[in-house]
C-alpha cells in the first residue's frame, strides 16, 4: 500500500525509556498564543486569556507562556518542545474550553511529528550470535591454507552421469565375457 | 381527497458530489497534472492504483514466502541439507517454526539454524 498521498514523514518504532522510568520531564518547552483583540475568530482565545492562561502557567512551571496580541490576524498557537520541534495550532474559532483541551494534548506529547510507523518492531541488537557472514561456517584453518590445497577443496560428489553408467555397464559385460571365455577355454 | 401518488413524483435531492469526488482527489493529491484537479483524469488513475494495490498486496505475500524459501534453501545447502529435508525434520521433532522465523534465524543466530538444521537431517 502507498503511503505518499498522506503526506507524512515515516520513522521506526521508538520507545521513550530516557524520560519517565526515573523522571519524569514534560517536553513542552513554551506557547506563543497569538491572537486579535477584536476579531471573533479569537473570541475563546481571549476567553481563554482571560479566565485560564494564569492557572496554566502556574500549574505548568515548565512551560514558558507567551502572548501576542497582532491586529487582523488568525489565532494561533505556537508549540515548542524541547527536541526543537515546532507545531502551529490553529485557534481559529476554538471555544475557550476546545483550546484548553488542545493544550493539554500538547502538554503531555513528546515533540515526536505524527509519523507513518514503518515497521511495528524494532531492535537494537537484532543478532545475538553474531550476523551470518560467508565466513561463519567456514573453519578458521582455512586462513593458513596454502594452495593448491587437495584435502579442503575438493570438488563436491556428484551422481554418475549416463556416460559413466554406459562405461562402467560396458566394463563389467566385457569382464563377464572374458570369465566366460576363460572358463569355457579351459573347460 | 388525499392525493398519494403525487409526493411519490418528488425526488430527495442528491447529495452534494464535492464529498464523493474529495475523496478521490485525497488519494490523487500526489499526483502530476489534471489527474491531480481534474475529476475524470484523477478517477481513472485512482482506481488504476487501487487496482494495483490490490494485486500488489497479495503479490507481496508470495514474494516474501519465496525469498524466505531461497533464503533457507542456501543456508541449508550451506550445512549439506536441502530444505525439504529441513521441513521434514522439523515437522517430526513437532517444532512449528514458520518460514519467517527460520529465515531470520538463519541470519541473526547462524549457529542455531547450524545445529537446527543438522540435527533434523540426522533425524
Amino acid at each position: 500500500m502507498s503511503f505518499k498521498h498522506l503526506f507524512m514523514k515515516s520513522t521506526f518504532v521508538k520507545a521513550p525509556i530516557q524520560n519517565g522510568i526515573g523522571r519524569y520531564v514534560g517536553q513542552l518547552q513554551r506557547i506563543t498564543v497569538k491572537f486579535c483583540k477584536e476579531h471573533s475568530d479569537s473570541k475563546g482565545v481571549r476567553d481563554f486569556i482571560e479566565n485560564q492562561v494564569v492557572d496554566f502557567a502556574k500549574q505548568n512551571p515548565g512551560i514558558v507562556v507567551y502572548l501576542k496580541p497582532r491586529r487582523h490576524r488568525a489565532p494561533h498557537v505556537k508549540l515548542e518542545y524541547l527536541n526543537g520541534e515546532t507545531e502551529i495550532l490553529s485557534a481559529k474559532c476554538l471555544s475557550e474550553r476546545e483550546l484548553r483541551q488542545w493544550l493539554e494534548v500538547a502538554r503531555g506529547s513528546s515533540g515526536e511529528p505524527v509519523a507513518r510507523l514503518r515497521k511495528m518492531q524494532h531492535t537494537d541488537r537484532p543478532s545475538i550470535q553474531g550476523v551470518w557472514t560467508p565466513w561463519t561456517s567456514v573453519p578458521p584453518q582455512t586462513n593458513l591454507e596454502t594452495f593448491p590445497s587437495e584435502e579442503g577443496y575438493r570438488a563436491p560428489q556428484r551422481e554418475q552421469t549416463a556416460t559413466e553408467k554406459l562405461r562402467e555397464l560396458f566394463a563389467r559385460q566385457q569382464e563377464q565375457k572374458q570369465l566366460t571365455e576363460e572358463t569355457t577355454g579351459t573347460s | 381527497m388525499v392525493f398519494l401518488t403525487s409526493p411519490a413524483w418528488i425526488r430527495a435531492a442528491k447529495p452534494d458530489k464535492f464529498w464523493r469526488r474529495r475523496r478521490t482527489f485525497r488519494l490523487s493529491a500526489h499526483y502530476f497534472g489534471r489527474a491531480r484537479n481534474c475529476y475524470k483524469t484523477a478517477i481513472i488513475r485512482v482506481e488504476k492504483a487501487l487496482s494495483y494495490a490490490l494485486v500488489g498486496r497479495q503479490q507481496k505475500k508470495k514474494d516474501m514466502v519465496q525469498l524466505w524459501e531461497q533464503r533457507l534453501e542456501a543456508g541449508c545447502a550451506e550445512h549439506g541439507t536441502s530444505l525439504p529435508v529441513l521441513r521434514q525434520g522439523l515437522m517430526r521433532c513437532n517444532v512449528l517454526l514458520n518460514r519467517k522465523t527460520l529465515a531470520d534465524l538463519a541470519i541473526w543466530e547462524p549457529r542455531t539454524f547450524k545445529v537446527r538444521g543438522s540435527q533434523l537431517a540426522m533425524e
